[in-house]
């Protein structure tokens, strides 16, 4: 079966194990292929657990997910198609970052010209070229960052999620890696970002969710999006990044998240 | 496989960089087998005098032929050393401990007489036997008077008769022999020694100190999100965690052989005895096989169930050193006491260093080493089991 959308999320709710209230609660959501899908929401929203739960490291307890229309059942098969790049430095800091893509390759079973075509591509997409040879803990906060974005596009994923992968760095890395991942769209990549940057999400998704507390708030296109918070009273002055936060604030409310 | 490979190689590397995991591994049980065989080299001496021997003061207060004659037969015994003093200061030497005894040779009105004064820190065991030394060279040196008294009174009655019948070469030949379980026809020349002892000991300890290393290298995963990257790609789950055990395995063979060699070549240099390593190297292979099994899968047990490195530290180390005080590792299990030596056989440590002393000393082949062997790979085979089902609970 095939489906313009790469991802289709049927009131799947989950609660993890010693927990009362469910990390997510029938949520429901779809995702077209080759857009560029913004997940918002605060801290302990749920984001982590959606991401979890599309990438098979969690299972729902109830409700399905279809991966371009077919059921996730089998997630080795997943796993060929996607790939995660963690909020986290996700690799090993005692490698240099040659021997990081190197293992990674290696872990999605690629080797001889196969490996070294997707390596340098990775490479150049993230502008490594000269740092292959330094170990990665004495990398800046920046090359780290396009590090772990390398290492997810290693097996050309169709999805690649990206959870915060800007966080804790400057203005040209950041720059740097929205480019590429507007990029990687460009090339009919479906991408699925996560942020707490407006900016970002404003500048690189054409459509976003918005959830908390467990559930779906929200799912429009940034379009959409943004005619709403256009109407929000009071906000003329406001840029739309500045707009959207308000919109978003409006949903989410103002409490501080534990 | 190429996916193993990769983990392996990784592995492999990680460890390489990690000097401290490597000096854990490779260094400190090298210098605890060299310090624990040369501190522990008296215990193990037998008869051979010099630094083992215990120390006594003689003081000589009879010039008397009964008084030399016991002193001969006392002085044969090489576990004692013998100092002569007098009176006057002997005595406040055994009370600070200078000297194990103070023995005293006097004449009594009718023979000879042995007074023994023991110090305060004389351990009762080492009392025992040199009360019953003296007793017996004392009883000796007052039979072999009375024979001679005989002899020369019935040389006196009938003066023609050469045989007076009495055997006094008997009194001198020893009708007691001593063997020893540990050897047989084939490994005569075997005797436990510190080495024997050491090597084997802080080789057990050094494969379960593995469990710091892997453990720290699983959390970091774990506590990078490397783990959660992992639990995405194309692999088995236990990929990742046989992907450890794989090189630490050949990790803890590599320690085998280290620690063996130390023991052949190193520890003569040291004056200690050379490790003697028995006639089954099968035996010895299966060994240290079913040991890195049992180590590795405790190791990757604490690594999986640890949340933190200081946690499997804490675990690990702590354990390690709880089941190696337990298992005779830091002091021989001969000398606890009975109760004891009946927990220490629940310390896995304990079944490796038992497999190996059966190899070594008792010249043990693959037979032999079986129930401990086998008890060693029941134990890993179920700790890694239950490590690779609690570790895809864990992200």
């Amino acid at each position: 079966m095939t489906s313009t959308h790469a991802i289709t999320v049927n009131n799947i709710s989950f609660t993890y194990a010693c927990e009362t209230r469910p990390a997510l609660d029938d949520v429901s959501l779809s995702i077209n292929s080759g857009s560029c899908f913004g997940l918002l929401g605060p801290n302990g929203a749920g984001k982590s657990t959606l991401l979890a739960l599309l990438t098979g490291i969690l299972t729902p307890q109830r409700g399905e997910i279809l991966i371009h229309g077919n059921p996730l059942t089998n997630t080795k098969t997943l796993h060929e198609k996607i790939s995660l790049v963690p909020q986290d430095y996700a690799f090993y800091p005692t490698l240099t970052a040659r021997e990081n893509l190197d293992c990674f390759a290696g872990l999605y079973n690629l080797c001889g010209t196969q490996k070294k075509q997707r390596i340098d591509f990775a490479v150049q997409v993230c502008g490594l070229g000269e740092l292959l040879d330094r170990r990665a803990s004495a990398c800046s906060g920046g090359v780290r960052r396009r590090l772990n974005l390398a290492l997810g596009l290693l097996n050309q994923p169709e999805i690649l999620f990206l959870d915060e992968p800007t966080v804790g760095i400057d203005a040209q890395s950041r720059y740097f890696i929205l480019e590429s991942i507007q990029r990687l769209q460009r090339e009919g990549m479906t991408i699925i970002y996560t942020s707490h940057y407006m900016e970002e999400i404003q500048s690189i998704c054409d459509t976003l969710a918005i959830i908390d507390h467990g559930k779906l708030l929200l799912q429009d296109t940034l379009t959409n999006v943004l005619a709403r918070a256009a109407a929000m009273p009071a906000l003329p002055a406001q840029q739309n990044a500045q707009r959207l936060e308000a919109f978003y604030l409006s949903l989410t409310h103002h409490a501080l998240r534990d | 496989m190429i996916a193993l490979l990769a983990t392996i190689k990784k592995e492999l590397l990680l460890l390489l960089r990690d000097v401290h995991g490597l000096a854990l591994l490779f260094a400190m049980p090298v210098a605890f087998i060299v310090i624990m065989s040369l501190a522990l080299q008296n215990q193990f001496a037998k008869n051979t005098g010099g630094e083992s021997a215990i120390t006594v003061l003689l003081d000589k207060q009879s010039t008397s032929d009964a008084a030399a004659s016991v002193i001969t037969a006392l002085q044969q015994r090489k576990m004692f050393s013998w100092q002569a003093t007098d009176s006057a200061s002997a005595a406040e030497k055994i009370r600070h401990d200078e000297a194990a005894f103070l023995l005293t040779l006097k004449d009594n009105t009718k023979e000879l007489q042995a007074d023994i004064l023991v110090a305060p820190a004389t351990n009762p065991q080492i009392e025992a036997i040199f009360t019953a030394t003296v007793s017996e060279a004392m009883s000796k040196q007052r039979i072999e008077t009375l024979l001679r008294n005989i002899k020369t009174k019935r040389a006196m009655e009938n003066s023609f008769s050469l045989d007076d019948g009495i055997d006094e070469d008997a009194l001198n030949s020893n009708p007691v022999t001593v063997s020893y379980s540990y050897q047989n026809n084939q490994t005569a020349s075997v005797q436990p020694s510190s080495v024997q002892q050491s090597v084997p000991a802080w080789l057990v300890f050094a494969m379960f100190f593995s469990v710091v290393p892997l453990a720290n290298t699983l959390i970091s995963e774990r506590q990078q999100g490397t783990m959660r990257r992992l639990r995405t790609l194309p692999i088995s789950p236990s990929l990742p965690i046989i992907g450890k055990l794989i090189p630490y395995f050949v990790i803890n063979q590599l320690q085998a052989l280290l620690m063996l060699m130390v023991g052949v070549y190193l520890m003569p240099l040291f004056g200690a005895d050379s490790l003697t390593l028995g006639n089954s190297l099968a035996a010895l292979a299966l060994m240290s096989i079913c040991l890195s099994i049992a180590a590795l899968g405790y190791g990757i047990l604490i690594a999986v169930v640890a949340r933190t490195t200081d946690q499997a530290a804490t675990l690990g180390g702590v354990g390690n050193i709880l089941l190696a005080a337990l298992g005779g590792v830091m002091v021989p299990r001969f000398v606890m006491p009975e109760t004891m030596q009946t927990i220490a056989t629940f310390s896995p440590m304990a079944w490796g260093l038992d497999g190996f002393l059966d190899v070594f000393l008792r010249n043990g082949n693959v037979i032999d080493v079986l129930p401990e062997a086998g008890s060693l790979f029941a134990l890993g085979a179920t700790t890694i089991t239950l490590a690779l089902v609690l570790s895809r609970r864990k992200i």
